[in-house]
């Protein structure tokens, strides 16, 4: 059966018949019968809704004819609903019509480019000023974990280096394995037109462990388990475990961020070591695939290139980082607020300025050192 | 003339996890247009019953009939029926008239001013017509609830499920939300299945109830909740309607 709404004019009287099933997958087709009706109610003093062909209603149709009555009223006429023959359309239509708001609803917030802009502006004052007030709890909070050892969650320690370290080994392993050979090849194909190859091992251990080993291992770490941890406390924030944890007298600094400080200060330099000895490897790979030098030659001479200074140049900056990561990761996810999009956008947030971080940081090192002349 | 066929009917379910048995010969019919109460202690499987009333999970054996259509798979194709879960279970990252406009523009080609006038009718409905524009984070949990409930019914079903609607809630917003129910089932002629253990909520909205037990793995007394309270001589169920411990064994004297 069709939808229609046939409108009956007598002098200054209409008559409204909807026909038809008025329900959601008819909406489309009601909504122009409805429409079509209108035009035809001008200069009326009563309109009358007779609802006996109505031969279905659901709250669509029923939500299209309150609202149609409604626009008429509010034009001027008066609405006269016939409900004899359809009691249950009737009573529909007075629902959706009772309930309507007269408050107009708040309309949804959009802001423009230049708004957010300014908010942006706006809030990063605030957010420094968190951001440092958050360093300060930390590096109070650890002489307060000296004083207090109960107060800090080092049960979780053992399993969070497990899921740091041991469980980031393989993903760390291979990048840095990756990046040896890279610098093998690269060596090989500069240092070769100079006809001293003999120098590429040399090149491999102070690039790597100097530099690159300490920078690519913390990359990954702050991809794979700043990501894990900004996320995690996130979700405890958003699920309220963390205030559970305020409310039981608990600092969650100092049981949560504390633990997850010293897992990752301790499993980055042990894994970033691990990087170098396979970065190491990759060098030797790259070289004595591409040249003439045995393999026993280009041990020989990445043993006289490793010294104090430049495996302690490389290893005295990964705690930091390491630090670096743990303190943004987890303080990006005790700042969230709101729901599953907040631990996504906290999530992502922690990870980029986690890496921005640790290549600052380990820029910072760098100029350092090369001050001091090593 | 109202349809005299079950609107849901469960046939010898039986659900739980590998070995692990939850329930048993669970059999029960709701009718259609009434309101049909799930009840059960903390820990029965009341909300685990629910997920697969409602698909979410396959049980190891028995059926789910609604409509006389098999059981429902919820994601393939437009849903035949609304739920409202524990916490309403909105899109945080949405506004309530974006969490109630996505069903209606997802599964209907309805859009423009008439997905508007529809959402805001329903916001109405649930009394929150001046919240459109508000995200969910920024309501309070009856308000979540209500407008979940608002959302499960968008595509007009005829069918609505929810989990634990008046837990949590203060006496008076559990009051507006059973008006609400009994409106939806009374004018809107909806099927409602409520897992709940609320006892007022329980005598005013519902028709009938199954009541479960973990003990006994499954349903221990069903019919009009008045009835039970009265006739059954089950003592968990006696227990439970008069909000009182079960007697023990030694109580029993065994």
């Amino acid at each position: 059966m069709d939808v229609a709404v046939r409108a009956h004019r007598e002098g200054d009287r209409a008559r409204l018949i909807p026909t038809g099933p008025f329900d959601l997958p008819h909406a489309r087709i009601a909504a122009s019968a409805i429409a079509t009706a209108e035009t035809a109610l001008t200069g009326c003093r009563t309109v009358e809704l007779e609802l006996a062909d109505v031969v279905d209603i659901d709250g669509t149709g029923a939500v299209q004819l309150a609202r149609l009555l409604d626009r008429v009223e509010a034009t001027g006429p008066r609405t006269q609903v016939v409900e004899a023959h359809n009691p249950k359309a009737a009573r529909l239509i007075a629902l959706y019509r009772q309930r309507r708001t007269v408050k107009a609803p708040v309309a949804p917030r959009r802001r423009t480019i230049l708004g957010r802009l300014g908010s942006i502006a706006d809030s990063l004052p605030r957010a420094l000023t968190r951001g440092l007030d958050f360093i300060g709890h930390d590096a109070v909070a650890v002489p307060q974990a000296v004083a207090a050892p109960s107060s800090v969650d080092w049960r979780s320690v053992p399993h969070l280096i497990q899921v740091i370290g041991a469980d980031g080994l393989a993903v760390t392993g291979a990048a840095n394995l990756l990046v040896g050979l890279i610098i093998g090849f690269l060596g090989v194909s500069q240092l070769g037109r100079f006809g001293v190859t003999v120098y590429v091992p040399e090149l491999v251990v102070v690039a790597h462990f100097r530099e690159l080993g300490p920078l690519v291992t913390a990359i990954v770490v702050a991809g794979r388990s700043g990501a894990g941890l900004a996320s995690e406390i996130a979700t405890m924030k958003v699920s309220e475990e963390i205030d559970a944890l305020r409310s039981m007298g608990f600092d969650p600094v100092r049981w949560l961020v504390v633990p997850r400080c010293v897992a990752l200060v301790l499993a980055v330099p042990v894994l970033t070591w691990i990087g170098d000895v396979l970065a190491l490897l990759g060098g030797l790979v790259a070289t004595t695939f591409l040249t003439d030098m045995s393999a026993r030659a280009y041990v020989m001479a990445t043993a006289d290139a490793i010294t104090g200074t430049n495996f302690l140049e490389g290893l005295i900056k990964t705690p930091f980082l390491a630090l670096a990561i743990g303190l943004i990761a987890c303080g990006q996810g005790l700042a969230t607020q709101g729901g599953a999009a907040a631990v996504g956008a906290r999530t992502t947030t922690a990870v980029v300025l986690s890496i921005f971080g640790v290549i600052v940081i380990s820029s910072v090192f760098t100029f350092f050192f090369a001050l001091m002349g090593l | 003339m109202p349809d005299p066929r079950p609107h849901i009917v469960v046939n010898d379910l039986r659900i739980g996890w590998g070995s692990r048995v939850l329930m048993e010969h669970v059999t029960f019919d709701v009718q259609r247009g009434s309101v049909f109460t799930i009840l059960g202690g903390s820990g029965s499987g009341k909300s685990t019953l629910l997920r697969y009333l409602i698909g979410l999970d396959q049980p190891l054996s028995g059926t789910i009939d609604i409509d006389g259509i098999g059981t429902p798979h919820q994601y393939e194709g437009v849903p035949r029926f609304g739920v409202l879960f524990q916490s309403g279970a909105l899109f945080s990252s949405m506004t309530l008239a974006e969490n109630l406009a996505l069903p209606l523009t997802t599964w209907t080609p309805v859009r423009g001013h008439l997905v508007e006038d529809l959402v805001q009718a329903k916001l109405d409905l649930v009394g929150l017509g001046a919240f459109a524009g508000h995200l969910p984070g920024e309501i309070s949990g009856g308000m979540k609830k209500r407008a979940g409930i608002a959302r499960a019914m968008m595509l007009e079903p005829d069918l609505l499920f929810f989990d634990e609607p008046s837990a949590g809630l203060d006496p008076i917003s559990a009051y507006e939300l059973d008006q609400l129910i009994l409106t939806l089932s009374r004018d809107l002629g909806i099927t409602i299945v409520i897992v709940t253990h609320e006892l007022p909520s329980i005598f005013l909205v519902a028709d009938s109830c199954i009541v479960l037990d973990k003990v006994a793995k499954g349903i221990v007394a069903r019919g009009n909740p008045c009835e039970v309270r009265d006739q059954s001589n089950i003592p968990f169920v006696h227990a439970f309607f008069t909000r009182s411990s079960p007697p023990t064994i030694a109580d029993q004297g065994v």
